[in-house]
């Protein structure tokens, strides 16, 4: 696997603020990555660091052996920056396309390139459009066609989905899974959900700091299944569930989800299946581990 | 490559863009009226053998004797209006070189696939072209003038073009780079325009408080961008490039401080 980041003692500033405080990562290229972290984590930061927007107050960055803001990274690395928007005095098509020769290709090979991504984003339509005239969701998309122009190996989205509509953020999610085979992903958001379904690989950051990375499914965290219930007396499944041979315990999480602890080694699912199946309850999901949530905050 | 491409993109946003056209169209009604206004009536006034002899007196008391040595009236005062009004046309229309871009997140697409020089220099270049284009649109109003009023010097008048448009241009240089850096600071144009103005200001004042306490030192005369325009008015003909190493050498230095600041700016 060759490295695609890699941050050593990074560290960035604002005043007494230290929205990045001595990040040491190295990311690998392969599967979508989450990097999650409450606000004020330094996601952003990150972020924008990789992309050579600021500059650290300590340490170092590479990305794909380069420096950040390095001319031999145009093309390489893409990206979705947070809040940031088109010209709105040019249409969506002319900026898509000095966006792309400044990548290198010619007049002929960048009205191509265009019309792709925006195939891709399933938005042709708005290649003559400026970009204040379309949707918060429409904009989210044409943002990410800029990021998909030619072949980038990295591509970084900062909060893609944040404040968009569902039928968006699943065509945003779609695209993405699609477009994982060709580049690697690297995903800040706080919809932990949409992480959990795209990315391999988590980074959880807080106060500046990197505080765990690893697998977005642990081998370690089989001793855990969570339970979506169609509808179901609290009271009662708990009780009856926790009688289950290895069952260490039974609990009803925020958003409605039971988790149950078992015995490190004991298979529940049958035994669990059964009792569903004999008292008469509808199950919607059933998953082995918890969910990222509630590792990361449970 | 890349700086030419955003350069173009200047020339793009000024010409096939509706705010574009709106502010060429107001700058050339501006002009028309300078041109129907000012020009014309001072032109016969300079021109007429009756008050001829009285404006070159006038003029010779306040040291521009040497407008008289231009083939026509028309392009004597295009001389002397635009090495004063462009200026500020100039600070205007280039004001918004970076920053809305950088304040809006745009730049922080053409930075991940251009380096922050080709972004800085690329758009300096653009308004450089612009300001080139304005400059032409200009005296070409002046040469229409000089045809239809005084044909007979209409050759003379053409003889001077590339010296009057190489002259104005290299004026207007320095206003573009002041530009360019305040441009990087500042988060919209109209600030830009408020920083530029607010550090004329301050040079100005320390440059004459030190004039002031430590006696006059020649060199700070040239300090400021534009400070050769009143030596510069009172001449004529290619002895006119005699002061244009002045405007190029504050375009260096403005731009090299813009460059320094735009690579150390935030996106």
């Amino acid at each position: 696997m060759s490295i695609i980041i890699d941050s050593k003692g990074l560290s960035k500033h604002y005043g007494r603020t230290k929205a990045l405080d001595n990040f040491d990562l190295t990311l690998e290229a392969g599967n979508p990555i989450a990097l999650v972290g409450p606000n004020g984590a330094g996601k952003t930061t990150f972020l924008s660091l990789i992309c050579g927007f600021i500059h650290p107050s300590a340490g170092e960055v590479s990305v794909l052996d380069h420096k950040p803001g390095s001319q031999d990274l145009s093309g390489r690395l893409a990206a979705l920056p947070q809040d940031a928007r088109f010209d709105p005095a040019l249409s969506v098509g002319r900026q898509l396309k000095l966006y792309a020769q400044l990548q290198g290709m010619s007049g002929a090979q960048a009205n191509a390139e265009v019309m792709r991504v925006l195939e891709i984003i399933k938005l042709p339509e708005v290649i003559g459009e400026k970009s204040e005239a379309l949707s918060h969701g429409m904009r989210k998309r044409v943002a990410l066609a800029q990021a998909l122009l030619g072949q980038p190996e990295v591509i970084l989205l900062d909060e893609p989905t944040a404040g968009i509509d569902p039928p968006n953020v699943k065509i945003i999610r779609d695209l993405i899974q699609e477009q994982s085979e060709n580049a690697t992903f690297v995903i800040s958001s706080h919809n932990l959900d949409e992480l959990e379904k795209l990315c391999s690989t988590v980074v959880y950051m807080e106060k500046g700091k990197l505080l765990h990375t690893g697998p977005i499914d642990p081998a370690d965290d089989v001793a855990y299944l969570t339970l979506r219930m169609q509808s179901v007396d609290e009271q009662i499944f708990i009780e009856a569930c926790s009688q289950l041979t290895g069952v260490v315990s039974v609990q009803r999480q925020a958003q409605g989800d039971f988790l149950i602890e078992c015995d490190d080694g004991v298979v529940v699912d049958q035994s669990l299946l059964s009792l569903l199946a004999t008292r008469g309850w509808d199950y919607k999901y059933l998953a082995k581990g918890r969910s990222l949530e509630e590792r990361l905050y449970g | 490559m890349a700086a030419l491409a955003i350069a173009r993109l200047e020339l793009l946003r000024l010409f096939s863009t509706k705010r574009g056209w709106i502010a060429t169209i107001a700058f050339l009604l501006v002009w028309t009226l300078i041109i129907r206004y000012i020009i014309y009536p001072a032109a016969d006034w300079l021109s007429s053998p009756d008050t001829g002899p009285l404006a070159d007196l006038l003029l010779g008391s306040i040291g521009l004797e040497g407008i008289s040595r231009w083939p026509s009236a028309e392009i004597a005062l295009y001389w002397v209006l635009s090495l004063y009004l462009l200026p500020f046309f100039c600070i205007m229309i280039a004001a918004d070189q970076i920053a809305s871009d950088k304040a809006r997140g745009t730049l922080r697409y053409i930075t991940l696939r251009a380096s922050r020089s080709n972004v800085f220099f690329g758009r300096f270049i653009g308004q450089a072209f612009i300001q080139f284009l304005l400059i032409a649109a200009t005296l070409f109003s002046v040469v229409a003038l000089v045809a239809f009023r005084s044909p007979d010097r209409l050759s003379g008048v053409l003889e001077t073009l590339p010296m009057v448009v190489t002259n104005v241009f290299i004026v207007l240089l320095p206003y573009i780079a002041l530009m360019a850096l305040v441009s990087v600071l500042a988060k919209s144009a109209r600030q830009a325009t408020l920083f530029a103005v607010i550090g004329w200001i301050l040079v100005s004042l320390i440059v004459a408080w030190v004039q002031s306490q430590y006696g006059p030192f020649a060199l700070l005369d040239w300090v400021l961008p534009g400070s050769q325009i009143s030596t510069l008015i009172k001449m004529s003909g290619w002895q006119t490039l005699e002061l244009a190493a002045v405007p190029l050498l504050h375009t260096v230095v403005l731009l090299v401080l813009g460059w320094w600041a735009m690579q150390r700016c935030d996106l």
